[in-house]
C-alpha cells in the first residue's frame, strides 16, 4: 500500500529532517513508528500528508501504486489518505458536523459515489459516536474550537472513523492523553483494523502499543529508521530507553 | 517680509510672516536661514489645520487663530524663587543628568552635567548648531513637509537640546531635561531636540515641562534609536494653567532596537501630543503608553503613528483617558503595516473614563494593514467608574470620594505601572497622585 | 427568491410608461441632455408629473450639491466622475443592453451558473432586453391585494408620490436631508424612483418585502431612493438585492434609503450587495456610493442593518441609526468582501440621543487580491444619551499579502454614564487551518470558502434564512482565485 524509499526531506530553511526513509506499509498491517524527540517523526506524517513547508529532495513515495509526492495534500486525503493530527487546528465559526459532512461529500464525490444527505450522514454519526462513546455535543461546536487536549484527540479518531481512510497516520494520538481518553483512542484504532486497510501510528511511547498491537515496530533516529521488529522491540525500547537502539545503529 | 511672500499665504499665518521679518536672527548660519525661510514659506501655505482634517479633528484651536502667540525675544531669565519652586514640583528625587532650559534657553547655572561620560553629548541645540552643524541640519530635514507646526516650530525655534549617545554605551542615571517657563510675557516658546541613541547604547530621559503665565509651547524632537539600542523616554507635562502645549515627536527605529515611551499629560489648558514612530529596521519594538487626567476645561490631544516599515516589529500600546468637569480628551492612535513587513505584532489599546456630564472623551484607533501575515488588534472602551466597585469599596466604610479617587488612581495607574525602571515609576506615581487629589474638585 | 418576478414587474411597468409619455412627447425628449442644471432638474420633475413641492425640494437639493464639492478619501482610489457628462434621465429603453446572453461577459454567465440561476433570470440580471413570456402573471398582483388587506403600502416611490403624497412629504429626506452629503444632494436632485414602504401601527408584515416582489419594478437606475415607515408597533423586513452579480450601463450609482421606526417599531432591513466590480483589473465595475440611514424615532423602536457587500468596484456606505427614542436599538452587521481591485469603505454611524440607548456593530471584512477593505465607523453618545451602550467588533481576514484591510472606528463620548467598547483583530486564513481541511479532502477553494464562512457565521446568521443559504455560496464565489 505505502512504500518509502531513501526519502530525504528537509525544512524551508535548509534543515534536512530526513535522511533516507525506507519503510514498506502493507494493506492490513499495523505499524507503530518510535522514537525520540526530534527525530523526525512528525516530519515524517507531515511529508506523507502533503504539508507545505518542507522540501523533499530525494527518494520516493508510492501510494497505491500512484506517485504520493505528486498529489497536492487534499487529493492525498480523497485517496484515503488520513492523518490525525497531533496539534488539531481550530477553525472558529465552523460547524463540526458541518465540516466534517463536507470532507464526506468531497471524498464520495471523488470516488463517484453519491453524496450522503443530512439525514444519512446523522445516521452514520450516531452509529460511530457510539462505538466510540463520544458525546454529541462535541459536534455541535466549531472545529476544534475551545476543546480540551483530550476531546481534540477524540475528534481526529472520530474523523478517522467517519472517513474510513485506507491509510490512516496518527500522529501522537496519544500525547497528553490521561488512561480514560487513551483507550478510547485505542478502541478506535482496533475498530479501524481492516484487511484493506494500513495504520501507521507514531508514538514517542511505548503505552498505546499495550492496548493496539502493531505488526511492526520501526525506531526511527536522526531522520533515519534504525532498527525494525515486531511488537517486543516496543518493549524492549520501553526497557532501555532509545539510548542503546541508537548504539546498536 | 517682502522676500518671504510669493507664495499664498493663509489670513492666520501673516502674523507669523511679518514676526519672522521683524526677526534678525544674526546668528544662524546661511544653510540654516534658508531652511528656515523655506518652512516658513511651508507653514504660511498649510496655515493652522482644519477641524476636517483627521489629525485635528478632535482639538479647538479657535483661540489660537483669533489670537496669535508670536515668539518674544525674551532676556536670559534670571532664577526666580517661581522658577525654583516649579523645579522642584517636577524635577526627579534620584540622581540624574540634568539639563534645564528656561524658556527654551540653557540655563547651566540650573543644570549638573559634570558627570556625565566623555561618550555621551549634551548640550542646548544652539551649541549644536555652532559645533555640529551636519547633524541637526539632518534632524531638521528628517521631519514631514506636511505639518504645520512643526513648519512653524522650524522656522522660529531659539532653544532646544541635543543628546548623543556614543555607540553600545548604557547610561545608568537618566538624563532629565526640564522645560521651564518663567511667565514674565504672553508669547510663544519654540524649541527643538535631538536624541540620538548610538549602536547598542541604553539610555533614559525624562522631560517634563512645567511653566507659569500664558505662553504657547511648540515642541518638536526626533528621536534616532540606532540598531540595538534601548531608550525610554518619559514625558510629564504639567504646564501652567493657561498654557498651549504642543508637543511632537519623531522616532525613528533601526533594527532590533526598542523604543519605551510614556506620557503623562496632567497640566495645560490645551495639550497635543503627538508621537511619531517609524519602525524602519527589522524586529523593532516599541511600547508607548500613557495617561491624560483632566479637568476644568482642559483639552487634551494623545495621537500616535506607528508607522511599520519592516518585518518583524512589534507595538505596544496602552493609553488611559480621564477627563472631570468640563474637559475634553481625545486619543488618536494609527499602526500602519507597509506591504512587505510581515511578522509585525501590534497591539493597542484605549480606555477611558468620562467622569462628569459636561466631560467628553473621543478615541478613535486605527489598523491600515497592507501585509497578510500580521497579529494587530486593538480595543477601546469609554465608560464610567464600575458601580459595583464603587459600591464594593463604600460598603468597606469608604467616603464616595475617596473610593472614586481610588477607583481613578488604579484606572491610570494599569498605564503608568508600565514603566519598568521602579524609582521612575515611583516618580511618576507621586505626579499621578498628586494631580488626582485636585482632580474631582 | 426568483429574478422572474422582477422582470415580469419591469416589463409590465415599461409597457405602461411606454404608453404614458408615448404620445406627448416626441422620443429625443425620452433622454435628457447630458449634464445636470436646474433646467434638468425642472425636467426630470415635469417626466414624472411631479407636484411643485417636490420639485422645490429637487431644486434646493441641487443647489445645495453645487456647493459641495466629491468628498476625498485618503485610502479611496477613485478616477474622477465627469458629472456634467452623465445623463440624468432616461425613460427605460427595451432595447438597452445585449440582444442576447451571447452578448454578456462569459465570465459573468459562469458565475450564474456556479449560483444556479435559472436561465431566464440570468438573461435579466445581465440587463438582455426579455421577451414579455410569463408563467405566473398573478404572483405580483396576490401579495400585493394580501398587503394591502393589513394596509400596508408597498409600491414604487413615483406611484407613492401619486397616491400618498401627505405620506411622502411628511417623511422624504427627514432622516437624510437633501444637503447630507455630495452623493444624497446628487440622489435628492435627481433621483429616478425606487420603493416606498408604510407598516401601519399595530402590523406585522407577514411576508419579507423585497426589491423581487416590487410591485412596480421599474429599472431604478443609479439614482435609487428608498423609504420606510414603521408606524408605532409594526414590524417589517426588508431585502434588498440580489446575490447575482448585476450589470448596468451607469458606473455611478448613488442610491438613499431612508428608515424611520416609531415607537416599538422594528425594521430589519438586510441588503446583498453584487453589483458587478469590474474584470479582474478592475475595469467597468461599478462605483456604489449609497446613504443608508434609519431614525429609530419612538421609544424602544429597534433597527437593524445586515449587508453583505461583495459586488462593485468601489463601495462606500454606513447604514447608520440614529437612536432618538428612548431605550431604542440600532444594529449593524457586515460582512465586505473585496477580491482583486475592489475598493470597500463601508461601516455605520450610530448616534445615541435617547437615554438607554443601546447600539451593536458587527463586522467582517475579508480582503484578497489586491482589494482594500475599509471599516468606518462612528459611535457618538450625546450628553443626554443616558445609560447608553454600545459593543462594537471588526474582525478583519486577509488573503494574500497584496492587499488591504483597515479599522477606522470614531468614539465620542458625551455622556459619564455610556459604556461604548470597541474591538478589533486583523489576522490571515493560517497555513494550519487550510492544511486541516485539505488533509480532510477538501480542495484549496473549499477550504478557504469555509473558513471564511466560519469567520462571517454571526453575520450571516442575521440573514433571513434562504438569504443566507445565497450568501454563503456567494462568499465561495466572490473568493474564487484569491487562494493559487
Amino acid at each position: 500500500m505505502l512504500e518509502i524509499h531513501d526519502l530525504h526531506a528537509r525544512l524551508t530553511d535548509g534543515r534536512e529532517i530526513l535522511r533516507g526513509i525506507d519503510l514498506s506499509v502493507n494493506a492490513g498491517e499495523v505499524h507503530a513508528i518510535m522514537g525520540p524527540n526530534g527525530s523526525g517523526k512528525s516530519t515524517l506524517a507531515a511529508v506523507l500528508a502533503g504539508r507545505d513547508g518542507y522540501e523533499v529532495n530525494q527518494g520516493t513515495v508510492t501510494y497505491l501504486g500512484r506517485d504520493l509526492l505528486a498529489m497536492p495534500a487534499d487529493e492525498r486525503a480523497r485517496e484515503g489518505l488520513f492523518l490525525a493530527f497531533q496539534y488539531p487546528v481550530e477553525i472558529p465559526g465552523v460547524n463540526n458536523m458541518y465540516f466534517l459532512r463536507t470532507a464526506i461529500n468531497a471524498q464520495r464525490r471523488h470516488r463517484g459515489e453519491p453524496e450522503l444527505d443530512a439525514g444519512q450522514f446523522l445516521r452514520i454519526v450516531r452509529a460511530k459516536l457510539k462505538l466510540l462513546d463520544i458525546g454529541e455535543d462535541l459536534l455541535q461546536r466549531a472545529v476544534n474550537v475551545g476543546f480540551s487536549g483530550g476531546e481534540k484527540k477524540r475528534n481526529e479518531v472520530f474523523q478517522m472513523a467517519m472517513l474510513e481512510p485506507r491509510l490512516a497516520i496518527l500522529d501522537e494520538t496519544d500525547s497528553g492523553l490521561d488512561i480514560d481518553a487513551l483507550k478510547m483512542v485505542a478502541r478506535g484504532v482496533n475498530q479501524q483494523r481492516a484487511p484493506d486497510r494500513a495504520i501507521v501510528m507514531i508514538t514517542h511511547y511505548q503505552r498505546l502499543l499495550e492496548y493496539v498491537e502493531p505488526d511492526r515496530v520501526h525506531v526511527l533516529q536522526g531522520g533515519r529508521i534504525v532498527q525494525s521488529g515486531d511488537k517486543s522491540l516496543a518493549m524492549e525500547l520501553e526497557r532501555r530507553g532509545y539510548g542503546p537502539v541508537e548504539d546498536a545503529a | 517680509m517682502s522676500a518671504v511672500v510669493d507664495f499664498p499665504v493663509k489670513p492666520e499665518a501673516r502674523p507669523y510672516l511679518e514676526a519672522f521679518g521683524r526677526d534678525r536672527r544674526r546668528g544662524d548660519p546661511a544653510w540654516l536661514r534658508g531652511y528656515r525661510r523655506r518652512s516658513l514659506a511651508r507653514f504660511a501655505e498649510l496655515g493652522f489645520p482644519s477641524r476636517r482634517s483627521e489629525a485635528w479633528r478632535y482639538i479647538d484651536l479657535r483661540q489660537l487663530e483669533q489670537r496669535p502667540m508670536l515668539p518674544t525675544a525674551r532676556p536670559t531669565p534670571v532664577v526666580t524663587s517661581a522658577l525654583a519652586t516649579q523645579l522642584a514640583e517636577i524635577g526627579l528625587a534620584e540622581p540624574s543628568y540634568r539639563l534645564v532650559l528656561v524658556d527654551g534657553k540653557f540655563a547651566p547655572e540650573l543644570s549638573s552635567l559634570d558627570q556625565l561620560p566623555s561618550t555621551v553629548r549634551l548640550g542646548s541645540i544652539a551649541a549644536a548648531i555652532a559645533e555640529r552643524p551636519d547633524l541637526v541640519r539632518s534632524a531638521l530635514e528628517a521631519q514631514s513637509p506636511d505639518r504645520p507646526f512643526a513648519s512653524l516650530n522650524a522656522a522660529f525655534f531659539a532653544g532646544g537640546f541635543v543628546l548623543d549617545i556614543a555607540p553600545g554605551i548604557a547610561l545608568e542615571r537618566p538624563v532629565e531635561i526640564l522645560h521651564l517657563a518663567a511667565g514674565d510675557a504672553a508669547g510663544a516658546l519654540y524649541t527643538r531636540s535631538l536624541v540620538v541613541a548610538g549602536q547598542d547604547s541604553r539610555a533614559t530621559v525624562v522631560e517634563s515641562f512645567a511653566g507659569s503665565g500664558d505662553y504657547w509651547r511648540n515642541d518638536v524632537i526626533e528621536l534616532r534609536l540606532g540598531a540595538g539600542s534601548e531608550l525610554t523616554r518619559v514625558t510629564f507635562v504639567a504646564e501652567g494653567v493657561d498654557a498651549l502645549h504642543f508637543g511632537e515627536t519623531l522616532a525613528r527605529l533601526d533594527e532590533a532596537s526598542r523604543l519605551s515611551g510614556f506620557v503623562l499629560l496632567a497640566g495645560g489648558r490645551t495639550v497635543r501630543h503627538d508621537v511619531t514612530v517609524r519602525s524602519e529596521g527589522a524586529g523593532s519594538r516599541c511600547d508607548l503608553n500613557g495617561v491624560f487626567l483632566l479637568s476644568g476645561r482642559q483639552e487634551a490631544n494623545i495621537l500616535t503613528t506607528v508607522d511599520h516599515r519592516a518585518p518583524g516589529g512589534e507595538t505596544r500600546e496602552v493609553f488611559k483617558g480621564v477627563a472631570t468637569g468640563h474637559a475634553h480628551g481625545a486619543f488618536q492612535g494609527r499602526i500602519t503595516v507597509r506591504p512587505g513587513a510581515q511578522k509585525v505584532d501590534a497591539h493597542q489599546l484605549s480606555r477611558n473614563l468620562v467622569l462628569s456630564p459636561r466631560a467628553a472623551i473621543d478615541t478613535k484607533p486605527e489598523l491600515e494593514i497592507y501585509a497578510d501575515d500580521v497579529k494587530c488588534s486593538h480595543g477601546a472602551a469609554i465608560g464610567d467608574l464600575d458601580e459595583a466597585a464603587l459600591f464594593y469599596l463604600r460598603a468597606r466604610g469608604i467616603s464616595n470620594n475617596e473610593a472614586r479617587r481610588m477607583l481613578i488612581e488604579a484606572f491610570a495607574q494599569e498605564a503608568v505601572d508600565l514603566i519598568e525602571q521602579a524609582p521612575l515609576r515611583e516618580h511618576l506615581r507621586s505626579r499621578l497622585t498628586r494631580r488626582l487629589a485636585t482632580l474631582e474638585e | 427568491m426568483t429574478a422572474s418576478t422582477e422582470t415580469l414587474d419591469r416589463v409590465r411597468s415599461l409597457s405602461q410608461e411606454g404608453y404614458k409619455y408615448g404620445f406627448v412627447t416626441d422620443i429625443e425628449a425620452e433622454t435628457a441632455p447630458p449634464g445636470l442644471n436646474e433646467e434638468i432638474v425642472r425636467f426630470i420633475s415635469a417626466k414624472k408629473e411631479e407636484p411643485e413641492w417636490l420639485l422645490e425640494w429637487r431644486l434646493a437639493a441641487f443647489r445645495a450639491w453645487r456647493e459641495m464639492t466629491q468628498p476625498d478619501w485618503a485610502k479611496l482610489n477613485l478616477a474622477p466622475i465627469d458629472y456634467q457628462a452623465a445623463t440624468y434621465y432616461s425613460a427605460p429603453k427595451q432595447n438597452a443592453g445585449p440582444k442576447s446572453l451571447d452578448e454578456v461577459d462569459p465570465e459573468l454567465l459562469r458565475t450564474y451558473e456556479k449560483l444556479g440561476i435559472p436561465l431566464r433570470e440570468r438573461e435579466a440580471l445581465a440587463g438582455v432586453a426579455v421577451d414579455a413570456v410569463f408563467d405566473s402573471i398573478s404572483v405580483a398582483t396576490t401579495f400585493k391585494e394580501e398587503l394591502s388587506k393589513l394596509g400596508i403600502i408597498f409600491c414604487s416611490m413615483g406611484e407613492a408620490v401619486r397616491e400618498h403624497p401627505d405620506l411622502v412629504r411628511k417623511y422624504l429626506g427627514t432622516v437624510v436631508p437633501q444637503n447630507d452629503n455630495f452623493f444624497a444632494a446628487l440622489n435628492s436632485a435627481v433621483f429616478s424612483d425606487g420603493s416606498f414602504a408604510y407598516i401601519p401601527t399595530g402590523v406585522r408584515c407577514p411576508m419579507e418585502l423585497s426589491t423581487y416582489f416590487r410591485i412596480n419594478a421599474a429599472k431604478t437606475g443609479q439614482f435609487e431612493r428608498t423609504l420606510l415607515i414603521a408606524d408605532k408597533g409594526s414590524y417589517v423586513s426588508y431585502l434588498e438585492g440580489c446575490t447575482a452579480p448585476q450589470r448596468d450601463e451607469n458606473q455611478l450609482h448613488a442610491a438613499v434609503v431612508e428608515l424611520i421606526a416609531h415607537e416599538d417599531a422594528q425594521i430589519k432591513y438586510s441588503t446583498v450587495q453584487n453589483w458587478y466590480p469590474g474584470d479582474a483589473e478592475g475595469r467597468g465595475g461599478i462605483y456604489n456610493f449609497v446613504t443608508k440611514r434609519g431614525a429609530c424615532r419612538g421609544a424602544r423602536s429597534k433597527i437593524s442593518w445586515t449587508q453583505v457587500e461583495t459586488g462593485s468596484a468601489i463601495t462606500w456606505k454606513y447604514p447608520s441609526c440614529v437612536l432618538e427614542g428612548d431605550h431604542s436599538v440600532g444594529e449593524f452587521y457586515s460582512v465586505a468582501i473585496t477580491n482583486n481591485r475592489q475598493q470597500a469603505d463601508t461601516g455605520t454611524k450610530m448616534i445615541h440621543i435617547g437615554k438607554g440607548t443601546r447600539s451593536t456593530i458587527l463586522s467582517k471584512g475579508i480582503s484578497a487580491g489586491r482589494g482594500q477593505n475599509t471599516y468606518r465607523g462612528l459611535v457618538r453618545v450625546q450628553p443626554r444619551a443616558q445609560n447608553a451602550r454600545n459593543h462594537t467588533q471588526c474582525d478583519s481576514l486577509l488573503i494574500g499579502d497584496r492587499c488591504g484591510a483597515h479599522t477606522v472606528p470614531y468614539i465620542e463620548v458625551r455622556n459619564p454614564s455610556a459604556r461604548v467598547e470597541h474591538e478589533a483583530t486583523t489576522s490571515k486564513i493560517s497555513e494550519d487551518q487550510l492544511f486541516y481541511c485539505q488533509q480532510r479532502g477538501l480542495n484549496a477553494e473549499d477550504a478557504v470558502s469555509l473558513i471564511v464562512n466560519g469567520f462571517c457565521k454571526e453575520v450571516l446568521k442575521e440573514l433571513p434564512m434562504e438569504f443566507a443559504v445565497e450568501a454563503q455560496k456567494l462568499l465561495a464565489v466572490s473568493l474564487e482565485g484569491s487562494v493559487g
